[in-house]
């Protein structure tokens, strides 16, 4: 191992690469929620939900990821009063309570970036899942009908499933990309692995080496996040992954 | 409120097409960066798509590895990598601008999300007909060139537009490497006064709002595209005001 890398130096990458693991985790899990209410509410039957589903989608999907970062995270506190905003944002019950659990020293930021991924990947989850819909031959909803069931009910608990087989490869793909826009978390000082390597780099002035370790991180992270998914979409029976990049 | 309105009216044309001195900038730079970068992203990934499904190992697997890298690998950290390999004059003795960094880096980011829709496409091409031209005695570059690229890229294209409407939005994180672009130039009025911390929401809705908007307006022409081209073509499942499921 090179002289450069210290193990002081590699203990703060993977503690930045722990956060990144994080904040994929919670936003993914967020994001999924959010994609398929948007999706039920868009092709369900109350047409406020629907409107607002739409909207929803439209407005997370067309702004991007980084915009949406920035404003949530610094843009959204100079909505407050300077006085409030110490106390509303970073000086507080709830954020010491996450302080303490996350070992973040300002985990607003964090929180503000992964509300907005969760957001954006939710969009784009909501249209994957609607196209996925479309798929579902619609004799299924019918049969459904036919039971006894009505349309919501049918569209979540019988075509939706079938839903996510089909679309299984293109959702995989834009959970990988999620993960890998929790990269612009650094921009607003959220303490994950980009900006654990920016930081490694100021100190070190070893640029070329740690950016192509960054990369190497950032591969391993996706390859380990596909096989995975992989594994979760064969035991669901999807479709093969073989996807289109779905933007 | 009259204030804001002010401030947001003052940085409107720095926004839209740069700061005077430094034009073309701002909503323009990222149009043009994002044109020049996917005529040849696209280029060279029809390429690589048909590279990744050649025949010939040693073509497949060298495209496949180049499209799983620069997939694996969050666009930040390929445009901070890049530049700092070519900008430096690391590779060649050639050194890069910011700019150019950032126009070589979303050439190659595109050409890997375009080959996988270029791949899937190919994938698409019914193989009767290849079996058909071949047992007439067509060589496998003619297929190709009149066969296999004319459909794929007919079935692909509303994936590959889809797609060039991501590299548009992506195209903010180039502002890590201060390329003047939109989300750059309202970082720079921003900072230029720090009594503007009340301007940063309405800057970023301002912001948001005009990456909305071209690419809201670019996914509706997509979309007007798909319509006509895959008319009659799969049931759809509607919500029940929409014309209820037939048949």
């Amino acid at each position: 191992m090179p002289g450069w890398l210290t193990g002081e130096l590699w203990s703060d990458l993977i503690a930045g690469a722990m956060v990144t693991i994080g904040l994929t985790i919670v936003s993914s899990v967020l994001a999924l929620a959010f994609g398929r209410w948007a999706a039920l509410a868009r092709l369900g039957s109350r047409p406020g939900r629907r409107r607002i589903a739409r909207l929803y989608v439209e407005v997370f999907r067309n702004v991007p990821a980084l915009i949406l970062v920035i404003f949530f995270a610094f843009a959204v506190p100079n909505l407050v009063p300077v006085d409030l905003r110490k106390t509303l944002f970073f000086d507080n019950v709830l954020t010491d309570a996450l302080s303490t659990v996350t070992g973040l020293i300002l985990p607003w930021y964090a929180f503000a970036a992964m509300l907005a991924l969760a957001f954006n990947t939710g969009g784009h989850l909501a249209e994957i899942l609607r196209s996925g819909i479309a798929a579902v031959p619609t004799s299924r909803l019918d049969a459904s009908r036919s039971l006894g069931l009505d349309h919501d009910a049918s569209l979540r608990n019988v075509v939706l499933p079938a839903a996510v087989r089909v679309a299984f490869p293109a959702i995989s793909n834009r959970l990988v990309h999620n993960m890998k826009n929790t990269s612009l978390a650094s921009f607003v000082a959220v303490p994950e692995l980009f900006n654990a390597f920016q930081g490694a780099i100021t100190r070190t002035f070893q640029a070329s080496e740690l950016l192509v370790l960054a990369a190497l991180f950032y591969l391993v992270l996706s390859t380990a996040m596909t096989a995975g998914l992989d594994l979760v979409g064969r035991r669901l029976g999807a479709a093969a992954t073989h996807g289109v990049g779905h933007g | 409120m009259g204030e804001q309105l002010e401030f947001l009216v003052g940085i409107l044309p720095d926004l839209l097409v740069g700061f005077p001195g430094r034009r073309p900038g701002g909503l323009l730079l990222s149009i043009l960066l994002t044109l020049a970068s996917l005529a040849v992203g696209t280029t060279l990934g029809v390429v690589l798509g048909f590279g990744q499904e050649s025949r010939l190992w040693a073509i497949r697997a060298p495209s496949r590895s180049i499209v799983q890298v620069v997939r694996g690998v969050p666009l930040l950290v390929l445009l901070v990598l890049i530049h700092t390999f070519v900008g430096a004059g690391r590779i060649g003795g050639v050194s890069t601008s910011a700019l150019q960094s950032a126009f070589l880096t979303l050439t190659i980011y595109s050409a890997a999300y375009q080959a996988d829709v270029v791949a899937a496409g190919i994938r698409s091409v019914p193989t009767t007909w290849i079996d058909h031209a071949l047992l007439l005695g067509t060589r496998r570059l003619h297929i190709n060139r009149t066969i296999v690229a004319p459909k794929a890229l007919r079935t692909m294209r509303p994936a590959l537009l889809t797609q060039a409407i991501t590299v548009f939005k992506d195209s903010s994180v180039v502002v890590v490497l201060g390329v003047a672009d939109l989300t750059t130039n309202a970082r720079i009025a921003l900072a230029a006064d720090v009594d503007n911390t009340p301007f940063w929401v309405g800057t970023y809705l301002l912001v948001g709002g005009l990456y909305f908007m071209v690419a809201r307006t670019a996914a509706l022409l997509v979309e007007r595209l798909g319509d006509d081209e895959l008319n009659n073509f799969g049931t759809v499942i509607n919500s029940p005001d929409q014309s209820t499921v037939g048949h």
